[in-house]
């Protein structure tokens, strides 16, 4: 065992930490597991993992991939991110008016407390089989996830540097472009880190329901036509979905804004 | 600038100052001392227009402080650093500048012409989570002169740096209060910090504070030798601290 903060150990566990070697391990379990289990019970219950590749490739071929991830992206563009920017709202007003800091925080924990189903329920009523139940669920669920982040955000906002702030007589504008925002943004990219990741697990369970299009739509289609080899093959798209905008979009964003830390 | 404190006091739920007054003549460097929690920190806010008297005035050049004026120029050096993590030493400078209706080349200039001159020349561009505790009150202090105040007011300011940077700060603050010439009102619980750096010493007493000695530090006040002053003032500070035991209301 290496000390900490000694030399970074064996060349053997360097490489070992640089090729994941204990993920790998557990990996290669899994996939000997599965393929006996395939064997076993045929691929109407479990598909043998190399014909997930394969169906990954044709719907790559034949382009299904993108107008389904399109489809479910664009209804999580305009969900998620109508939910982002209600919740900027709701604590820009918590932040100005004390009253309503009071009635953003109870609606935040009752909408916390609501479940996923209440909204799908709700939407196919509102809404019927449309777009919009999608739609709606994802900016209710997400709402509240981020707005807590947000009025977090602004309730750490140090008073010692406002007070600074006004020693300076920097107008209230100024205070809050260079001292507000500033203090607010890591807590609002968090909020929207965590909130992306539920929208995009929310939104496809909302698209079972009324719609045709969509990764949700997909998999709940090739569950009833018995193929579920594709229901496979759309879980592993949406988990790429889910590494690639957390490592590419909010890990570089927190990088860049984390460049004075 | 001529500051007058006249017959100051404050109350919150208690009073806190009762009755201060005192005068400093353009460039003195006034050191306000007494035991803790006697309300120095509190008189410097009224000082600096941070807060408002329950009674009595504090005049610059004979001019009232109104809390919150527009023109009243106070440059003021907190406990904390109170920089902007996410600026540079120079935004954090040339952002105090802004109320003053300078125009941004300017305030860049004026920001790193007072950054070289309490030595923090190269490092300009630096945010302030990659210099030392010592480099970050210098830059406070740039950003204090920067603005022209009226008076500089310091309120501990080396209260947390180590006891060599707290010693060369020191002779900083002696050396830009000599080359500007400002008057200069500087918090310290430290006898020996005072003793060292100030024209005008003054002891406020235990809470409700009084001035209890107005002490002058410097030539032409006929200074005493330091060894003796400091050992008078810890003589007087010990008194007022067991005048305050004494009336601690009991449990």
């Amino acid at each position: 065992m290496a000390a900490p903060g000694s030399s970074p150990g064996t060349a053997w566990q360097r490489w070992s930490r640089r090729l994941r070697l204990p993920t790998a391990v557990v990996f290669l379990a899994v996939l000997v597991a599965w393929e006996a289990v395939s064997r076993r019970y045929g691929p109407y219950v479990l598909p043998a993992p190399e014909s997930i590749l394969t169906g990954l490739a044709a719907i790559v071929r034949d382009g299904e991939i993108w107008k389904h991830t399109g489809a479910s992206l664009s209804r999580i563009a305009v969900g998620f991110g109508g939910a982002a920017l209600m919740a900027v709202l709701m604590g820009l007003a918590a932040f100005l008016w004390a009253p309503a800091k009071i009635a953003v925080r109870d609606v935040v924990t009752i909408l916390n407390s609501t479940s996923v189903f209440v909204w799908i329920v709700v939407s196919l009523i509102w809404f019927g089989l449309t777009n919009m139940a999608p739609i709606f669920t994802t900016f209710m669920i997400t709402l509240p996830v981020v707005a807590a982040n947000v009025v977090e955000g602004l309730e750490s906002v140090d008073r010692r540097l406002l007070e600074m702030g006004q020693v300076y007589r920097l107008s209230g504008w100024e205070q809050f472009r260079a001292i507000v925002i500033p203090s607010t943004i890591p807590h609002l990219v968090a909020g929207l880190k965590v909130g992306f990741g539920l929208a995009l697990k929310v939104s496809v369970v909302a698209e079972i329901f009324g719609v045709t299009s969509g990764i949700g739509y997909i998999m709940n289609y090739s569950r009833e036509i018995l193929a579920t080899q594709m229901v496979f093959v759309w879980a592993v798209v949406m988990i790429g979905i889910m590494l690639v905008t957390d490592r590419l979009l909010f890990e570089s964003l927190t990088r860049r804004l984390e460049r004075w830390r | 600038m001529k500051l007058e404190v006249n017959a100051v006091s404050k109350r919150f739920a208690i009073p806190v100052l009762d009755g201060i007054s005192f005068q400093a003549a353009q460039g003195e460097l006034v050191c306000l001392l007494g035991p803790n929690g006697c309300g120095k920190t509190t008189l410097l806010r009224i000082i600096g227009g941070l807060e408002a008297p329950t009674a009595g005035e504090v005049r610059f050049d004979g001019r009232p402080v109104v809390v919150g004026a527009a023109d009243l120029h106070v440059g003021v050096v907190f406990q904390e650093d109170r920089l902007l993590p996410w600026m540079t030493l120079a935004d954090n400078v040339a952002l105090a500048l802004r109320a003053q209706g300078v125009e941004a080349r300017a305030r860049r200039e004026t920001a790193r012409r007072h950054l070289r001159f309490v030595g923090l020349q190269g490092f300009e561009d630096y945010y302030p989570n990659r210099v030392s505790g010592g480099m970050r009150q210098r830059a406070a202090i740039a950003r204090a002169l920067a603005i022209d105040p009226a008076v500089l007011l310091m309120d501990e300011p080396f209260g947390a740096l180590d006891a060599q940077n707290r010693r060369i700060m020191q002779a900083e603050v002696r050396r830009i209060w000599a080359e500007t010439a400002r008057t200069i009102v500087f918090v310290t619980h430290s006898i020996e910090e005072a003793v060292a750096i100030g024209t005008t010493l003054i002891m406020l007493s235990a809470r409700p504070a009084r001035v209890r000695e107005l002490i002058r530090n410097d030539r032409e006040g006929g200074a005493r030798d330091p060894h003796a002053l400091i050992d008078h003032l810890n003589q007087v500070i010990m008194e007022e601290v067991l005048h305050q035991q004494g009336r601690a209301p009991g449990p």
